[in-house]
């Protein structure tokens, strides 16, 4: 065990605690800059098994925070999960490391096989982000929240029987309401604040530590981190603690179809209130040929031209793959 | 919802379909030749006058039309029945999927050669192309679809039958645009076509009639004839409906034939044309839309659009968005767009049946005003 020497040194760890991780199975949903950061320091420090699940590829607007791909895995256009796991498996062969490429959907994580200790939110939309609140409320598996939009971040977790994302924000905030990677930018050094947030309380968790309770905020542009105290019970009228009704369980993920004879994709998000002009709005900064007409939003970003229409109807053209336009979609356009 | 998208299926159904079919799941049951007794001779009867409702079409004895799928089904059986090792096959740019598709996998399996008469720059057939083929080409088949489910275009199967007749080709006929909307009477030697489009039968039903040649089936099984023999039968029609029938739907096409329901083919066209002359009419006032209208004489009631300002899928997630039920796309006419200049976007497909509405075409027209 000379591979864990120094972590077992440390207070609260010891050898039972590394058996404890080398016993544990962690889910990772989403491999972009919070994703790979987690994997990598989980896959390190030794758990047992590492289920990973991203839908996209990796791009050069990723590499510059996102650790464990390389310029030629932007180049080939990797799946992020496969490059992940190349890399994860070559820093640690002990940990078995399962990558899928994937929608995080409610179906996908029912379908999982087997009990997971932890789930780390390594997602850039709060749509998924209730639907892991929601599954992990049910089947009462901790996970730990992570956000990263700028120089801001913030990280919770979230234990069985709450307080959970719900007692805080009922329902998913508009996503006119909330900045993004694309619009609002994104350093590595927000990304490093959060994780290390997120990952020293996934030790903590797997090893049968007690967490820190509240929430993880920080700027690290301003230099300001803390803990704000948070109520240790969970709120009376949140629907998935008190009630145990976890609605993102049963909304249905994105539809999205490819053209018949076209290299365009349809996204429909089904029932929606997008804001087209909020929605210009924010795009106007960000990406190119941005056009408005009283019946759609026309802009072009990623090598993609996109059409919105209200109500959230999206046509992607420039790409054929479904789960790559659900992921465009979600980045550009909202994860709602 | 408006429904403007008839040449796929129609839509409504009318209530005497509905009741025709409703009145099989309630009280019949069971099929022609599926056992004896009163359910069963009335499921023979329906089916009896379903097949001699397509007969009076085709001018061809009622026994020589065998129920299929679909035109899908029906397209690959004559298709597969017909072409022989090394044949050559003249068709034409109009064709659908069902034939295109079918065509190149016999291609391979049977070393066809395939000469595509393409359409002339008006959106006609010329005749003299597919002349001229049949004398150098000298094709053992000819195929060709009646008219095209993309521009409406109608062609003259008959005077095209006449050619192939002299060049000494077979001609299979896709008729799925026209029966019981055109004269489908055109001494084709098969003729195959789908029911629920015009003649308004539910999806799931379509025809093969062999007027003049002798086809192989192409599947075997029950028929609820020769119970005992172990060889499939070779008598016309249960040679080639091996398996249950789809005694629902053909009772729904049966339902369609009867005197009190019936129209003709002119009335049906009639009513549904004039919707869509109107609309293509004023939709050619408009500065940025583009009809890609066919100069035939006869012409079915479909109508394809581009726009300049935007593209195809855009306009048909709009309209989608109004409750405006088009078409967008190929409309799996794979070898038309080329020489339609459509073949990175495509058209929105406007088509129109007998209850297509005066509202409905204004509907259609200020959406495109609105643009």
């Amino acid at each position: 065990m000379e591979r864990y020497s120094r972590q077992v040194r440390v207070t609260g760890i010891g050898e039972a605690g590394q058996q404890r991780l080398a016993q544990s199975r962690v889910l990772i949903v989403g491999c972009g800059a919070l994703g790979t950061h987690l994997a990598d320091a989980l896959v390190r420090a030794g758990v047992g098994e590492l289920v990973l699940v991203d839908r996209d590829i990796v791009e050069w607007s990723n590499l510059q925070r996102q650790v464990l791909f390389s310029e030629a895995d932007a180049k080939a256009g990797t799946p992020k999960a496969i490059a992940a796991a190349t890399r994860l498996r070559e820093a640690n062969s002990e940990v078995r490391i399962l990558p899928h490429v994937a929608d995080c959907s409610a179906a996908f994580l029912d379908e999982l096989p087997g009990t997971l200790s932890l789930v780390l939110d390594g997602t850039d939309n709060f749509r998924t982000r209730y639907l892991l609140n929601d599954w992990c409320g049910r089947q009462r598996v901790p996970w730990i929240y992570g956000g990263a939009v700028g120089s801001e971040g913030a990280a919770m977790v979230m234990l069985p029987g709450g307080p959970c994302l719900r007692c805080l924000w009922p329902e998913p905030p508009a996503h006119t309401d909330v900045g993004n990677c694309e619009t609002a930018g994104i350093l590595a050094p927000t990304i490093a604040a959060v994780t290390a947030f997120q990952v020293a309380e996934a030790l903590k968790l797997l090893v049968g530590h007690a967490s820190t309770r509240g929430v993880f905020t920080c700027d690290v542009w301003r230099g300001s981190y803390s803990v704000l105290p948070l109520a240790q019970h969970p709120a009376a009228d949140c629907p998935a603690c008190s009630r145990r009704e976890f609605p993102a369980l049963h909304s249905a993920p994105h539809e999205a179809v490819t053209l018949c004879g076209r290299d365009a994709v349809q996204v429909d998000p089904g029932s929606s209130a997008l804001d087209l002009t909020a929605l210009h709005l924010r795009l106007l900064p960000v990406a190119t040929d941005v056009m408005r007409t009283p019946h759609l939003l026309r802009f072009a970003a990623d090598g993609c031209r996109f059409s919105v229409f209200p109500g959230g109807r999206a046509l992607l053209f420039g790409v054929r793959d479904p789960l790559r336009a659900r992921a465009l979609y979600d980045r550009w356009i909202g994860g709602l | 919802m408006i429904y403007l998208d008839h040449a796929a299926t129609s839509f409504p159904k009318s209530p005497a379909v509905l009741a025709a079919m409703q009145r099989w799941f309630a009280d019949v049951g069971v099929s022609a030749s599926r056992g004896s007794g009163t359910r069963c001779q009335l499921a023979a009867a329906e089916t009896r006058a379903a097949r001699q409702g397509l007969a009076r079409l085709l001018g061809c004895p009622a026994t020589r039309i065998a129920f299929v799928s679909g035109a899908t089904e029906g397209l690959n059986l004559a298709l597969r029945a017909l072409l022989r090792d090394g044949d050559r096959v003249l068709t034409t740019a109009f064709e659908h999927s069902s034939v295109v598709r079918p065509l190149r996998a016999l291609q391979r399996e049977r070393n066809l050669q395939i000469e595509i008469v393409p359409p002339a720059a008006d959106g006609s057939l010329p005749l003299a192309a597919v002349r001229t083929a049949l004398q150098t080409f000298r094709p053992q088949l000819l195929v060709f679809t009646h008219a095209s489910n993309v521009t409406g275009a109608c062609f003259d199967a008959a005077a095209l039958c006449s050619l192939a007749r002299e060049g000494g080709a077979t001609t299979l006929l896709d008729a799925s645009q026209t029966i019981g909307l055109v004269e489908c009477n055109v001494g084709a030697d098969v003729v195959v076509a789908s029911t629920h489009k015009a003649l308004g039968s539910p999806p799931g039903l379509g025809f093969v009639a062999a007027l003049t040649r002798e086809l192989t089936p192409q599947k075997q099984g029950g028929t609820g004839h020769s119970r005992a023999l172990e060889d499939h039968p070779n008598t016309w029609p249960e040679a080639f409906e091996a398996g249950t029938p789809n005694t629902p739907a053909i009772f729904g096409l049966a339902a369609a034939f009867h005197p009190q329901n019936h129209k003709t083919a002119a009335q049906r066209l009639a009513a549904s044309l004039e919707p869509l002359v109107s609309l293509s009419e004023r939709l050619a006032t408009m500065p940025h839309v583009r009809c890609l209208l066919p100069n035939t004489e006869q012409r079915v009631p479909v109508l394809s659009l581009v726009h300049a300002q935007y593209d195809c899928a855009e306009l048909g997630a709009m309209l989608a968005a109004q409750d405006l039920h088009v078409r967008t796309g190929h409309h799996c006419a794979p070898w038309l767009h080329a020489h339609l200049g459509t073949d990175t976007t495509g058209t929105v497909r406007i088509s129109t049946g007998t209850c297509t509405t005066a509202a409905d075409i204004d509907a259609v027209v200020a959406f495109f005003a609105s643009l």
